[in-house]
């Protein structure tokens, strides 16, 4: 454990840091921490109403929201140690397409497109920026970053379980909410840029961290690589 | 279960191989699509040797191109992610070909041990520098004398002869083959002359120095493109073999007394059912590949699975023995000189 503590490190050192006291880092953390914030809180909010659904798996549901709240917190507090605002109202628009997709999908009471939206595609976006924010991350971030992940995994996993077994049933559907949806995260990406750029993140390396977990996922849920390949186009167009 | 790691020789070629493969979302995109693009497995192969082995592996390609080489992030990304995407698959033993185990070496990547949630295991990969070694010093003894060339009397250039695979050569060529004089060109001083000193002797040139006295030149380094050699200067008749990459020698040279052969790349006794070697373009892809490849395949043949070439200057003769008679056995054998090529090359 120590020597690989000690790799990671001085791998991060050839990276450089970036300055995280810099008012530039603290103007583009406003918002990046409040999407992330308004993230895990959209995430508490979907596995609720998902429960809704499915009232016999409402309670394993319910768990996996609290640990959202709680990612809330953690993310809260990182802004607070830096000592910068964040700018939920940014946020809020940020989400907003994407949130009202889930809604339709919800009163259409939609299972699969809530699943992807929530479970596949936000999880995995959320993996993503979160891998590659633990590597240019201030130290006290990382360690809150790094449980965080460990939580997602557990939620993506979930998300695949349920559209692994109903594969049959909502192929089809999945194919067309990847369409809708996945062209949604692609322009978040796209939005954020810049200011992901400022925390050292590259867009390039998010793109690649969360076609990676996406691929993975669909992967998982029994879809064969050349129709990973059809659905992964949808980013693109 | 053995594990290639490979990559298409230009962004060109890539895009074509994806459009192939039908991975038309990637063919369409730019260079920056395919520096966000993540690897790929793309085949899947079951291979029987010569003393009736059946092995399972899998081609992996990391979606990194040549032109992403100035791009230090990229690249380092696109091998590592390839790596893990091995190891998540449960492969044993992984070969690293191509500009891939360069970048490994180059861009410190033993630093980065941890990729997400996967701690990279080494002993899963190989270099495959080992056979690579073995099979160019083999393709030199064979083909030489196909030519005329006495190698106890022959003068024989190592460019790139202080890297991993050059070095190797030169301790085999020396204790081995026994040729009449290396020549050792490379661009630091320093590493020559310790290699030197190691061989207990050799003789350091510049390369336009070594390639007129040179009736046999090795070439085991990446030369840039725009590199340009005086033909008439070169001797008659005079055999080199290209271990570099990429492998694109004969368009400068071959032709009157000038013999290229691709170095570093065997062949197997019979036809093996995929379509990986058309992306890294062998003459007969149903049997050719690199020799770094057909390492991990031998690893696998004799259930060594541990990282038998890994590092720089850790080639010893006995691991060359081992490779070489694991590659004989299974039913390698390596790239000669051909009939037609040898009087294409005299007309
Ligand atoms: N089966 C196959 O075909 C395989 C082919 N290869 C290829 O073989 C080559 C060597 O690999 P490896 O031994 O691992 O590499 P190394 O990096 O260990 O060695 C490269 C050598 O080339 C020298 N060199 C580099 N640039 C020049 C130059 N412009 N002029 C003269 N010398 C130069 C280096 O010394 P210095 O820096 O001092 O000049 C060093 O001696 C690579 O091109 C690699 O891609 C590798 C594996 C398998
Ligand atoms: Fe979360
Ligand atoms: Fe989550």
């Amino acid at each position: 454990m120590q020597t690989l503590t000690n790799q990671v490190a001085s791998a991060d050192e050839l990276d450089n840091l970036p300055d995280f006291s810099s008012s530039q880092y603290k103007d583009a953390y406003s918002r990046i921490n409040a999407i992330v914030i308004e993230g895990e809180k959209e995430a508490h909010d979907n596995y609720m109403s998902i429960g809704t659904l499915i009232p016999d798996k409402a309670d394993e549901l319910k768990k996996l929201a609290v640990m959202e709240l709680k990612h809330m917190r953690g993310f809260t507090a990182c802004g607070k140690n830096l000592g910068v605002k964040a700018d939920i109202p940014f946020a809020e628009k940020f989400f907003s397409p994407l949130h009202g997709n889930f809604q339709k999908a919800f009163k259409e009471e939609n299972l699969t497109t809530c699943f992807l939206i929530q479970a596949i595609l936000i999880e995995a976006f959320a993996i993503s920026a979160y891998h590659v924010y633990i590597r240019v991350a201030d130290p006290f971030a990382k360690k809150i970053t790094e449980n965080v992940v460990k939580d997602e995994y557990l939620h993506l996993n979930y998300g695949q379980q349920w559209l692994k077994a109903n594969l049959d049933t909502c192929k089809e559907e999945l194919m067309k909410a990847n369409k809708e949806n996945l062209p949604l995260i692609k322009s978040m990406l796209d939005q954020v840029a810049d200011d992901a750029c400022s925390l050292s993140m590259d867009k390039e390396e998010l793109m690649e961290e969360f076609m990676i977990a996406y691929q993975d996922s669909l992967l998982e849920i029994g879809l064969d690589s050349r129709e990973i390949a059809r659905m992964a186009l949808a980013a693109l167009v | 279960m053995f594990g290639l790691i490979g990559h298409s020789t230009s962004f060109k070629d890539a895009r074509q191989k994806a459009m192939d493969l039908g991975y038309d979302h990637i063919a369409e995109g730019d260079l920056d699509v395919w520096c966000s693009a993540p690897p790929q497995l793309v085949e899947h192969v079951k291979v029987v040797s010569a003393i009736g082995k059946t092995i399972e592996g899998a081609y992996i390609d990391s979606c990194f191109v040549p032109e992403m080489l100035s791009r230090f992030k990229t690249a380092r990304r696109k091998v590592l992610n390839a790596m893990e995407l091995a190891q998540k698959k449960g492969i044993n033993i992984t070969a690293l070909g191509g500009f891939t185990s360069i970048i490994f070496e180059n861009f410190n990547l033993l630093e980065n041990k941890q990729v997400r949630n996967t701690t990279l295991d080494w002993e899963r990969f190989t270099t495959g520098n080992t056979h690579t070694a073995w099979v160019i010093c083999r393709q030199l003894e064979i083909n030489a004398p196909l030519l005329g060339i006495d190698l106890q009397k022959a003068r024989v250039a190592v460019v790139g002869a202080t890297g991993d695979i050059g070095s190797a050569v030169c301790r085999w060529l020396s204790q081995r083959t026994g040729v009449s004089e290396l020549l050792l060109v490379a661009r630091q001083q320093q590493p020559l002359k310790d290699l030197q000193k190691d061989l207990g002797g050799g003789r350091v040139l510049r390369l336009e120095e070594a390639l007129p006295e040179a009736d046999a030149v090795i070439w085991v380094a990446s030369l840039p493109k725009n590199l340009q050699i005086d033909k008439s200067k070169l001797r008659k008749p005079c055999l080199m073999i290209d271990g570099g990459y990429p492998k694109n020698l004969d368009e400068k040279f071959s032709g009157s007394g000038i013999h290229v052969l691709k170095g570093g790349i065997v062949e197997f006794f019979e036809d093996i059912g995929w379509n990986m070697m058309e992306i890294a373009e062998m003459d007969v892809p149903q049997r050719q590949m690199f020799a770094c490849f057909a390492e991990a395949m031998l690893l696998e043949f004799e259930n060594c699975h541990t990282n038998f070439s890994w590092g720089r200057n850790n080639i010893t003769l006995e691991k060359m023995d081992f490779i070489g008679e694991a590659s004989l056995r299974h039913g390698f054998s390596v790239l000669r000189l051909q009939p037609n090529n040898l009087q294409a090359a005299f007309a």
